[in-house]
C-alpha cells in the first residue's frame, strides 16, 4: 500500500467512480469559482479570511511593535492620536499597560488561528474517524461508538473543560486539547450519517466485491465522498472555539496572560469599558466578529453550494 | 405578506407586555435607613473560628464583638472589655469586662463565655482553619484560657509577646449556651453575634442582611439601622451599581474606573494609603535551582544592587495613580527605621554594583537571566507593575522573563510550595500598630510567609532575644538592628504601601482604613 | 412502544454510568490526585494522611467503586472550603440556575422559530439578510461581553433594567408559598432579561437560521410544490405542511440545547451576579475546590440526559417515523 493520490485508480481497478473529492475535480473548481463570484459576499468573506491568515502566519515580520512592549507613559492612547510630533504612532491606540493594540491584534490573529484551527483539527480527525468507523461497520462498533457520543454530548462543553484545566492546569497545549475533544461529537454524527448513505452505493459495493480492504474503503473510497458537510461544519466550528477560548480567558483558564490572544484582549478590556477606552473592546471585538462572520458566510456559501437540493429551491 | 398582520399583532402584544417591566419601579435601592455595601466574594461561614479570608471577616466584625479593638491610628482601645491587665512575666492577660453585656439572643456575657470562645477556636476536636486558630493563635503563642472572676477572663500565652493584645483584638466573641447547643453547620449559617449589628438573613452568592442592635455596649444612634452586603465578583459591574446608586461602597476600585465614578456626581473615590506591603520575594531554596537568576539572588551584593534598578515613585505615580515613597524596610510608618534612607532609583550605581560583584554585561549587553513571577488582578495593577519592574531590570543588563500568571490557580501553589521565582512579585497586609506583627512574616525560616526561605542567622536569633525582653525600650532597639539586617541582606526587594480605592455614595459620610478593613458600623448619612 | 422506552432508558442509564465514569478518570489525569484535595502548605505526613482518607492509594478500580457508590447516595465529598456537601451547595443554587437556563431556553426558542419563518419565506430581501447578520453577531460575540455592554448601556445608561442580583422564583413556589411567588414575578423578570438574553442570544440565532434552512429545505420538496401547485394557500402550506416538518430538527436539538445553556452559566452569573450553580464553578475554580467542581459537573450531565429523555419521548409522539428504528 504505497502512498497514493487521493484519485481512485480507474483502469487499475475499474471500479464506477462518481463525483469524488474537490480536489479531483477541476470543473467543481470552476463551478466554485463562478459561485463565489456571482455570491459577492463569500468573496468578501474570503478576502478577510486571507488577511486574517496571512497575518497569522507572518505577524511577527507584519506587525510594527513588540505586543507585549509595556509602556507606562502613552498608556490608554486613543487610535489615531497624533503624538507632539504630528505623527500617529500607535494607528489603534494602546491598552492600559501602553502596549500597542495593533501589534497585539496581530500577534493575537497568530495564537487565536492556531488554537481555533488545531482544535478543530484534533476534533475533526477523530470524530471523522470514529463517524466513519461507526457508519460503516455498524454493529457493536456503532453501538459503542453511539455511546460514546452521548457520553460526550451530557458533558456541558465549558464545565468539563474547566474540570480538566484546574486538574492539568491551564497553557496554551491543554487549551488546544480540551477544545479538540470537545468538538468531536459533531464530526462524529455527521460523518456516521453521512457513511450510512454512501455504504449501499454502487460504487463501495464494487470496492467491496473487488476484495478491498476495509480500511482502504472507508478512507479511500468513503471519505472524500462525505468530506463536503465536514467541511462545511468545520468552518462554523472553527468560530465556535475562538468564542469558547475568549470566555476561558475570561474565567482563568485560557492561555498564560502574556500571550496575546482576540479573546484574551477582550476579556481584559471588561475593566476599561466603564472609562470609556472603547477601542479596547471594540478591535479585538471586530477581529472576532469577522473571521466567525466570514467562516459563516462562507460555511453557508459552501452548503448551498455543495447541497443540491438547497441549490433546486432558490 | 400572509404573516404580517399575524405578526404585527405579536410584536404589539409583546411590546405591551413587557411595557409595565420596563416602566415599573426601579429595584429598591438604599434608602435612609439601609446602607449596602459590595464585595467581590460572599462569605463561607459565620462561624468566627472558621472565617478567614477578609470580606469574611469583614462581615463578622459587624456581627460580633472583641475585648479590645484597633482603632483607625492604631491604638488598641477598649471594646467589650474595660481594662487589661498584664502578669509580671507577660504570659497572662486579664480582662475586665463591661456590666451587663449580652449576647443578641439575651443571653448574658459573662467571663466564662470569653474563656469559651477562646477554646473552642483551639479545639483540635473541631478542626477549625479561620484565622483565629491558624495565625492569631499561632502567632501569639496561645495556650489556655480561664474564668478569673464573674467578669474577669484570662488569656494565658507562652511567653512574653508584645503583639499578643494586638491579636486578640482579632478575636470576635460569642456566648457559650447558645453555641454549644448548636451544631457545626447552624453556627456557620445562623450566627448569634454579641457585636453592633444583628445577623437577619443570608442567601449565599446573592446578599447578608443585618440589622443594628439597640443594646449594643457601644451603641452609635446615628447610624444605619440595616446593612446589607452584596456579593458582586465582576468589577465593572460594582460599579456600575455604585454610579446607579444601588450600593453606597464598592472595593478595590480599578484606577481607570475613577474618573467614571468622580464624574457621576452620585459617588466619589476614596483614596486611602493602606498597609499592605507589596514587594518581590527572592527564592532561595534548592526548587529553584538551575534556574536563570537563582544562583546570583543568593548574593547579597546583586540583592542590594537590584534595589537601585527600580524606580518606585515613577511606578506609583504612572501605575497606581498616586505619590508615594518606596519601603525602607517591611514595617510601615511610624515604627520602621527612622534613619534608613529608601534605596533611591540609581541605575548606575546599581549596574556598578553589578560589575564589581563580579556580573558584567557580555557581549549582547546581558549580565545574567533572570525569572520573575507573578499573580494578576490580585492586587492593584499588579501586572502592569510586574511588567514595569521587567522592563527596569532589563534596563541594567538582568535579562528578565517575566512570567504573569492566574494568582489563585498557579502562582498562589507554587508560591506557597516554594516554587516561585527566584524573583516573585506578591504583597503581604501590615498595619501600624506594632512593627514585630509585620515583621513576623519572617518569624522563622519555615515560617508560611518566609516564601523564598530567607536565612540569616542574626535576625532569627533577634527573635529569642525578643521573648526575653521586658521594656519597650530593649525591644525597640532590636526591633531596629533587625531592620538594618532587613536593609543590608535584604530578603525583599522593597517596593511601596498600596494604596487602596474605595467607591463611596455622596451621600455617607464614612473614612476608609487603612488595614484594608472594611467597617461601616460608623458610618452615617452625610 | 414499549421496547422502544426500554432501549432509550438503558441507554440513558448507560450514558450516565459513563458520565460518572469520566468525571472520575478526569480527576486522575494528571496522576495523584491527592495534591487537589490538600491545601499547598501540607506536610508530606498530611498528605499522605489524606491520600489514605479519600482512599487514592487504593487501586483503580476499588476507588471507582467507592466513587459509584457515593454517587449513587448522593455523595460528592465535602467543599474544600466551606466544609459542607458539595451536594448540599449545588442544590441550594440550583433553583435561581434553572429559573435562568429555562428563561434563556424560552426566549431562543420562542423567537427563533418566527424569525426563521419569516427569514425563509422572504428569502434574499433586505429583511432576510439584516436577520441572519445579526444571526451571525449573536452567534461571534462573547458572553461576558455582551452580558457587560447589556450593564453599562440598558442598565446604566438608560437605567430601564436593573443591572445584577436574582429575585427568587422557584425557591418561593418551592417552599409553597405561592404569594411571594407571583408577587415576585415582575421584578424576577426584570431581573432576568438582560442575563437570560445574554446566555440565550446565541441559541437564539443559530436556531434562527436552523429553522431557516429547514424551511428552506422543506419548501423545495415535492410535496409542498404539489401542494402549492394544487392551489393551497400560502399560510396553509406553511402551517400545515412546511412548519411540522421544519420544526422535527429543532426538536430534537431542544434537548442538547440544555447542555449548552448550562454551560454558558458559569460566566454569564458571574458578570450579572447570580447567586446560582454558574457562580459556585467560578469561585471553586478559584479556591482549586475540586468536589464541587466535580459536583456540579455531574448534576449537569444527569440534568441533561434527564431532559434529553423526555424530549426524545416526546419525539416519537411528534414523529412517528422514528418508532421504527
Amino acid at each position: 500500500m504505497a502512498e497514493q493520490s487521493l484519485e481512485i485508480p480507474g483502469a487499475g481497478t475499474a471500479a464506477p467512480v462518481p463525483v469524488t473529492t474537490l480536489q479531483t475535480q477541476p470543473s467543481v473548481w470552476r463551478r466554485a469559482g463562478g459561485s463565489i463570484l456571482r455570491a459577492r459576499w463569500p468573496i468578501l468573506a474570503l478576502i478577510i479570511l486571507s488577511i486574517v491568515i496571512f497575518t497569522a502566519v507572518f505577524g511577527p515580520n507584519v506587525a510594527p511593535k513588540d505586543p507585549n512592549r509595556v509602556n507606562p507613559i502613552v498608556r490608554l492612547t486613543p487610535p489615531m492620536e497624533p503624538d507632539r510630533n504630528g505623527e500617529i504612532e500607535y494607528p489603534l491606540g494602546t491598552d492600559g499597560l501602553g502596549r500597542d493594540v495593533l501589534s497585539r491584534l496581530i500577534y493575537g490573529a497568530r495564537v487565536s488561528v492556531l488554537v481555533g484551527f488545531f482544535a478543530v483539527a484534533i476534533g475533526g480527525l477523530l470524530g471523522t474517524t470514529l463517524g466513519i468507523l461507526s457508519g460503516y461497520l455498524g454493529g457493536t462498533a456503532d453501538d459503542v461508538i453511539m455511546r460514546l457520543v452521548d457520553i460526550q454530548l451530557a458533558f456541558p462543553f465549558i464545565l468539563l473543560a474547566i474540570m480538566v484545566l484546574v486538574v492539568l492546569g491551564p497553557g496554551v497545549l491543554n487549551l488546544v486539547l480540551v477544545l479538540g475533544i470537545g468538538q468531536w461529537v459533531t464530526y462524529a454524527r455527521i460523518a456516521r450519517a453521512e457513511t450510512i448513505s454512501q455504504r449501499e452505493k454502487e460504487y463501495v459495493e464494487a470496492a467491496r466485491s473487488m476484495g478491498m480492504h476495509t480500511a482502504r474503503i472507508m478512507f479511500r473510497s468513503i471519505l472524500p465522498n462525505i468530506l463536503a458537510p465536514l467541511i462545511v461544519i468545520a468552518s462554523f466550528n472553527v468560530a465556535s472555539v475562538i468564542l469558547a477560548e475568549a470566555s476561558l480567558s475570561f474565567l482563568g483558564l485560557g492561555v498564560p496572560p502574556t500571550v496575546p490572544t482576540w479573546g484574551q484582549m477582550l476579556a481584559e478590556s471588561r475593566d476599561q469599558l466603564i472609562g470609556g477606552n472603547w477601542w479596547l473592546a471594540i478591535y479585538p471585538g471586530m477581529a472576532i466578529m469577522l473571521t466567525v462572520l466570514s467562516l459563516n458566510i462562507l460555511g453557508d456559501w459552501l452548503r448551498d453550494f455543495l447541497d443540491p437540493r438547497l441549490r433546486g429551491a432558490n | 405578506m400572509y404573516l404580517t398582520l399575524k405578526l404585527r399583532v405579536l410584536i404589539a402584544v409583546l411590546i405591551l407586555a413587557l411595557l409595565p417591566l420596563v416602566v415599573s419601579a426601579q429595584a429598591p435601592g438604599p434608602d435612609e435607613t439601609t446602607l449596602i455595601v459590595a464585595q467581590s466574594t460572599d462569605v463561607t461561614s459565620l462561624d468566627p473560628p472558621q472565617v478567614g479570608a477578609r470580606p469574611e471577616s469583614n462581615v463578622v466584625a459587624h456581627l460580633f464583638g472583641n475585648l479590645y479593638d484597633i482603632d483607625v491610628a492604631g491604638n488598641i482601645t477598649p471594646s467589650l472589655a474595660e481594662d487589661v491587665r498584664v502578669s509580671e512575666d507577660g504570659t497572662e492577660y486579664t480582662f475586665t469586662l463591661r456590666e451587663g453585656l449580652t449576647c443578641h439572643n439575651g443571653e448574658p456575657l459573662t467571663a466564662e463565655d470569653v474563656v469559651y470562645t477562646f477554646q473552642r477556636a483551639a479545639d483540635p476536636e473541631l478542626a477549625f482553619t479561620g484565622n483565629t486558630p491558624g495565625f492569631v493563635f499561632s502567632s501569639m503563642g496561645y495556650v489556655d484560657a480561664r474564668v478569673d472572676g464573674e467578669l474577669e477572663p484570662t488569656i494565658i500565652i507562652d511567653a512574653r509577646n508584645s503583639i499578643a493584645l494586638g491579636l486578640i483584638t482579632e478575636v470576635r466573641i460569642y456566648c457559650m449556651d447558645t453555641y454549644e447547643a448548636m451544631t457545626l453547620e447552624e453556627a456557620a449559617n445562623n450566627p448569634v453575634g454579641s457585636g453592633p449589628y444583628r445577623f437577619v438573613e443570608w442567601v449565599r452568592d446573592d446578599y447578608l442582611l443585618m440589622e443594628k442592635w439597640d443594646d449594643y455596649a457601644l451603641f452609635d444612634p446615628d447610624t444605619f439601622e440595616q446593612i446589607v452586603w452584596r456579593v458582586i465578583p465582576e468589577a465593572s459591574t460594582r460599579v456600575a451599581e455604585l454610579i446607579a446608586g444601588n450600593v453606597d461602597i464598592i472595593t478595590n476600585v480599578l484606577p481607570d474606573q475613577h474618573d467614571a465614578v468622580n464624574n457621576s456626581g452620585v459617588a466619589e473615590i476614596q483614596a486611602v494609603q493602606g498597609f499592605r506591603r507589596i514587594f518581590i520575594g527572592f527564592n532561595f531554596t534548592d526548587n529553584v535551582e538551575g534556574l536563570p537568576g537563582a544562583e546570583e539572588v543568593q548574593d547579597p551584593a546583586v540583592r542590594v544592587a537590584l534595589q537601585y534598578a527600580v524606580d518606585v515613585p515613577t511606578i506609583c505615580a504612572a501605575r497606581l495613580g498616586v505619590e508615594c515613597e518606596r519601603a525602607n524596610g517591611m514595617v510601615n510608618a511610624p515604627n520602621n527605621h527612622p534613619e534608613l534612607e529608601p534605596y533611591p532609583y540609581d541605575p548606575e550605581q546599581a549596574e556598578a554594583l553589578l560589575d564589581e560583584a563580579g556580573y558584567p554585561r557580555d557581549e549582547n549587553g546581558v549580565r545574567f537571566e533572570m525569572i520573575l513571577q507573578g499573580g494578576r488582578n490580585r492586587y492593584l495593577n499588579d501586572e502592569a507593575v510586574i511588567l514595569t519592574i521587567c522592563q527596569y531590570l532589563d534596563d541594567i543588563g538582568v535579562q528578565t522573563d517575566c512570567q504573569i500568571q492566574d494568582f489563585n490557580t498557579e502562582f498562589i501553589p507554587a508560591l506557597v510550595s516554594q516554587q516561585a521565582g527566584p524573583m516573585y512579585f506578591v504583597g503581604s497586609g501590615g498595619g501600624n500598630w506594632n512593627p514585630l506583627y509585620e515583621m513576623a512574616d519572617l518569624a522563622g525560616t519555615d515560617s508560611n510567609p518566609n516564601y523564598g526561605r530567607w536565612f540569616n542567622e542574626e535576625w532569627f536569633s533577634s527573635w529569642d532575644r525578643l521573648a526575653e525582653v521586658g521594656n519597650p525600650e530593649e525591644e525597640r532597639e532590636i526591633v531596629l538592628n533587625m531592620l538594618e539586617i532587613f536593609y543590608n541582606d535584604p530578603p525583599w526587594l522593597m517596593l511601596y504601601f498600596q494604596p487602596d480605592f474605595y467607591g463611596v455614595s455622596t451621600r455617607l459620610a464614612w473614612e476608609g482604613r487603612r488595614d484594608e478593613k472594611l467597617y461601616v458600623q460608623d458610618a452615617t448619612l452625610r | 412502544m414499549g421496547i422502544y422506552l426500554t432501549r432509550r432508558l438503558l441507554q440513558s442509564l448507560l450514558v450516565v454510568f459513563g458520565v460518572t465514569l469520566v468525571t472520575f478518570l478526569t480527576l486522575h489525569l494528571a496522576g495523584d490526585p491527592t495534591y487537589l484535595y490538600v491545601s499547598d502548605r501540607a506536610s508530606d505526613e498530611e498528605i499522605a494522611e489524606i491520600r489514605t482518607r479519600l482512599g487514592f492509594d487504593r487501586p483503580l478500580t476499588e476507588q471507582y467503586i467507592q466513587f459509584m457508590t457515593n454517587v449513587a447516595r448522593g455523595d460528592f465529598g465535602n467543599s474544600l472550603v466551606s466544609r459542607t456537601p458539595a451536594m448540599d451547595l449545588i442544590l441550594e443554587r440550583l433553583p435561581a440556575t434553572l429559573e435562568l437556563t429555562i428563561f434563556a431556553m424560552v426566549f431562543a426558542l420562542s423567537l427563533s422559530i418566527p424569525i426563521g419563518i419569516i427569514s425563509a419565506t422572504r428569502r434574499g430581501t433586505v429583511t432576510d439578510g439584516g436577520v441572519m447578520l445579526f444571526a451571525i453577531f449573536g452567534q461571534s460575540v462573547p458572553s461576558f461581553w455582551l452580558g457587560i455592554m447589556l450593564i453599562l448601556i440598558v442598565g446604566l445608561q438608560w437605567r430601564i433594567l436593573p443591572i445584577s442580583g436574582h429575585v427568587p422564583l422557584l425557591d418561593p413556589l418551592l417552599a409553597g408559598d405561592l404569594s411571594t411567588f407571583v408577587n415576585n414575578i415582575p421584578e424576577a423578570i426584570r431581573h432576568l432579561i438582560m442575563p437570560g438574553i445574554t446566555i440565550g442570544v446565541f441559541s437564539l440565532s443559530r436556531n434562527a437560521r436552523l429553522v431557516r434552512s429547514a424551511m428552506l429545505e422543506v419548501q423545495s420538496q415535492d410535496y409542498i410544490r404539489t401542494a402549492r401547485a394544487k392551489g393551497l394557500r400560502d399560510r396553509l402550506v406553511i402551517t400545515r405542511h412546511a412548519l411540522r416538518n421544519a420544526l422535527l430538527p429543532l426538536v430534537t436539538i431542544i434537548g442538547l440545547e440544555l447542555g449548552f445553556l448550562l454551560s454558558g452559566v458559569v460566566v454569564v452569573e458571574t458578570v450579572f451576579s447570580w447567586p446560582g450553580v454558574g457562580r459556585l464553578v467560578f469561585n471553586s475554580i478559584n479556591q482549586r475546590d475540586i468536589p464541587v467542581v466535580q459536583a456540579a459537573v455531574i448534576v449537569f450531565s444527569f440534568m441533561f440526559v434527564a431532559s434529553n429523555l423526555i424530549v426524545d419521548l416526546l419525539y416519537t409522539r411528534l414523529d412517528p417515523r422514528v418508532r421504527l428504528h
